[in-house]
């Protein structure tokens, strides 16, 4: 792997101030700032689904999401089924926007470091020990959060607790800004 | 359709609908559909104009009414009409740049059979859109694209756009100069520094010391003086106004936007000589597409834009502030400007200017090949007063004795407390605006690759280019072309393969081959070259996603490659986008022939 101390010290900075990418024990979020933790009740928990939850297809291309539009309510918890029909890799992340603004630096980076490829996700680099050069391991496994990779369905289930504004969008370098993202729609 | 009303100004849209409203006499083929009319055909008028840029008025030539021309929206799949009237008292022609069709529809004289279009004429244009994305069109006779002919052309694609926006605006950036561009050309030719605000002599200085044997120690013969060139030759051309959309920079074109929108900006690069550094201080763009073709979205905060070229970009203003969009011409004689802002007449700041990049040694890089025993008529007497008596053994790092005094038209005056009596071993660095420190300065950008863009920030790179849709045709190709891009600037005479349009060989392949262009630039100035009938792939170092482009900027010194696959059979100009490069002659015929006589 190509990288200078210099690009670890930024990535460790930037994961520490964020917290999303940190294993939980290690987890600080700065003053001021709002933590993870306050922001993914906020946005809602992972769920386990049941018999009875609704299921919810979502259709991955490149660059975009079918449907663009997801009606929920508060309080429901919703089965996601993820197929990426496209050739590059993405991502399905229930968040605000500026928890995807942040989380796009922070795939850049896993990007920048071989971490994930444009079309998937590098297995012998994810469990990579960073440990020794300062920094928590990199890992890309939030829990409001799941990569698809080309040709892969994957599932995500999701209790939304509140009414708030909320995205899903897939925060790999460039895709969200050419528009992959949709909106949930809460409904009374 | 709700992006598109932003997109077009009033004015336009009004001319379109007018347009529209005309179009009811449509001939009907026997055997074809029924034309839906309205969005499908249209009536162009070509007339002379006057336009007025951030308050001056000079004359100009229009399409449609306006400069630049309508918008053209139409959508992949639909079969359009065009009907064009030229009210000049000349030919004239309309091209549609970077569109795959018919040879005769291409409209470029001279080339499948189409001829000017004469005075008073009409000629209908018909074709059916094969691609979707962002092009353009312009007159293909004489400098008249330069006098205002020039328009933008929006494709959507017959299925999902894999790039969402709230607002889609085309960005047309052009040069406007109120003088003939005849007399532009004209003056070309009789001096070849007329527009070189920034002339270096040491120019002459190599040239000579080459005639005199003294460059026996210049090891490179591909000095500056043999290429008769000057070191500052990024543009031959100054004394444009540039602008957006047709305004100036005072005139202040303006997108509105609401924050947290994305903005889709179809950038064009329309003008005649002018390449561009491109910018939106505070906004970095997403490039979504190169040439009108998708590319996988790369976020960048500058790219450098060659004449002919498209790029869609998407940016998101969160905030409500005004946003410059900054395009500087390589030469840094001035700037295109615009802004992006939740109202009209806002203003961001304009940046603060960069400099003008000094074309280095390393920029002459290339050029294995190059015939310097063709460099006939290369004329050293007329330099007068330059004493090169006492220069022994001179090389570029010692100068000893070099009378400075007698250089005409050398700036002593930047150069305060310089000694010219005794510079052995001469340090350039010492020289403002001459540093030759590889790391380049604030001062001065050295080669022509240094856009000036500071620290930190991307500069879009060819290689950043990849298909989103993988190419199709992965064969190896068959047949291998080389074409110099040749030229002498002191004539200025610019050719391919040392040859004028017309006096060269053809360029023959046969449909549906796999086929190589290798581009070597031997000259000091880039050219951005431009293939009618068909997108060529760029060999960037993607290997499956090599991105199509109908202009590839071949920069100074440098060879570029590129292939394509020969399924568009017909007799295509290719050439030099630069307007007068082109009309001095470098320009070529690339013919598609038909591989059997049953095609």
């Amino acid at each position: 792997m190509r990288l200078n101390a210099r690009t670890f010290y930024t990535a460790a900075t930037l994961l520490t101030a964020t917290g999303l990418l940190v294993a939980p024990g290690l987890a600080f979020a700065a003053p001021g700032e709002a933590g993870h933790k306050h922001e993914t009740a906020a946005i809602g928990e992972p769920a386990k689904a049941t018999a009875k939850t609704r299921t919810v297809q979502v259709v991955m291309g490149d660059n975009f999401y079918e449907p663009e539009t997801i009606p929920v309510k508060a309080g429901e918890t919703i089965r996601f089924v993820l197929k990426n029909q496209g050739e590059f890799l993405h991502e399905f992340n229930i968040g605000t926007a500026t928890m995807h603004a942040s989380h796009q630096k922070e795939m850049a980076m896993m990007m920048e470091h071989g971490m994930l490829t444009p079309t998937g996700i590098n297995k012998n680099m994810s469990g990579m020990d960073h440990s020794k050069m300062g920094m928590a391991e990199m890992k890309h496994d939030d829990p409001n959060s799941v990569l698809v990779e080309p040709s892969q369905t994957k599932e995500l289930t999701w209790k939304f607790t509140k009414d708030t504004a909320l995205e899903f969008a897939c925060n790999i370098p460039g895709h969200y800004e050419s528009g992959m993202v949709g909106k949930v729609e809460f409904k009374r | 359709m709700h992006t598109a009303r932003h997109g077009l100004s009033r004015r336009d849209a009004l001319k379109l609908a007018g347009a529209a409203g005309l179009a009811g006499i449509i001939t009907v083929y026997p055997g074809r559909r029924v034309f839906a009319a309205a969005d499908q055909s249209l009536n162009l008028a070509v007339e002379r104009t006057r336009i007025t840029i951030d308050g001056e008025t000079s004359g100009a030539i229009s399409i449609g009414g306006s400069i630049p021309a309508p918008t053209l929206r139409w959508r992949e799949g639909q079969e359009v009409v065009i009907h064009v009237t030229n009210r000049l008292d000349e030919g004239t022609s309309i091209h549609w740049h970077g569109l795959l069709l018919q040879g005769i529809m291409d409209g470029a004289p001279g080339f499948n059979g189409f001829v000017p279009i004469g005075p008073g004429e009409t000629y209908t244009y018909r074709f059916k859109l094969r691609q979707a994305g962002t092009y353009w069109y312009h007159s293909h006779s004489a400098s008249q694209e330069q006098e205002g002919m020039y328009g933008a052309i929006v494709i959507e694609p017959a299925g999902r756009d894999p790039v969402r926006a709230d607002r889609d605006y085309v960005v047309l950036l052009s040069d406007h100069t109120p003088e003939n561009p005849e007399n532009v050309l004209r003056k070309l030719k009789v001096s070849e520094g007329y527009y070189n605000n920034n002339k270096r002599t040491l120019v002459d200085f190599f040239r000579d010391a080459q005639r005199d044997g003294l460059g026996a120690t210049i090891n490179d013969r591909l000095a500056w003086g043999e290429m008769r060139m000057d070191a500052t030759d990024l543009a031959d051309v100054t004394g444009y106004q540039f602008l957006v959309n047709g305004k100036g920079p005072r005139d202040n074109w303006t997108a509105v936007y609401n924050p947290g929108e994305r903005v889709r900006l179809r950038i064009i690069n329309g003008s005649a000589m002018s390449i561009f550094d491109v910018r939106i201080p505070g906004l970095p763009m997403t490039v979504v597409s190169a040439d009108g073709q998708n590319v996988v979205p790369v976020k960048v905060d500058e790219f450098r834009f060659g004449v002919g070229e498209t790029y869609d970009v998407i940016v998101m203003p969160t905030e409500d502030n005004p946003f410059t969009f900054f395009a500087e011409s390589i030469d840094r004689t001035g700037y295109a400007r615009g802004t992006l802002a939740t109202r009209e007449g806002m203003e961001g700041e304009i940046p603060e200017r960069r400099p003008r990049a000094n074309l280095t040694m390393a920029d002459m890089a290339m050029a294995p090949g190059m015939d310097h025993g063709s460099m006939a008529g290369m004329d050293h007497g007329n330099m007068p007063g330059m004493d090169h008596s006492n220069m022994p053994g001179m090389e570029q790092g010692s100068m000893a004795g070099m009378d400075h005094g007698s250089m005409p038209g050398m700036d002593h005056g930047s150069m305060e407390g310089m000694d010219h009596s005794n510079m052995p071993g001469m340090d350039h660095s010492a020289m403002p605006g001459m540093k030759q420190d590889a790391t380049g300065s604030k001062e001065q950008a050295m080669g022509w690759g240094d856009a000036g863009t500071p620290p930190g920030a991307k500069a879009l790179s060819y290689a950043d280019l990849k298909a989103l849709s993988k190419t199709t045709d992965l064969r190896e190709p068959t047949q291998e072309i080389e074409v110099q891009l040749t030229g002498m600037m002191a004539r200025y005479i610019w050719t391919i393969n040392g040859q004028k349009f017309e006096e060269g060989t053809p360029i023959r392949v046969a449909y549906g081959d796999r086929v190589r262009i290798r581009f070597v630039n031997t000259t000091m100035m880039a050219h951005p070259m431009h293939l009618h009938g068909m997108f060529v792939e760029l060999e960037n170092g993607q290997t499956d996603r090599m991105p199509k482009k109908h202009v590839v900027l071949v920069p100074p010194g440098q060879a570029t490659t590129v292939q394509l696959t020969a399924n568009e059979p017909g007799e295509w100009p290719f050439h030099c986008h630069l307007l007068y490069h082109m009309a001095s002659g470098m320009m070529t015929r690339f013919i598609v022939e038909p591989r059997t006589a049953s095609l």
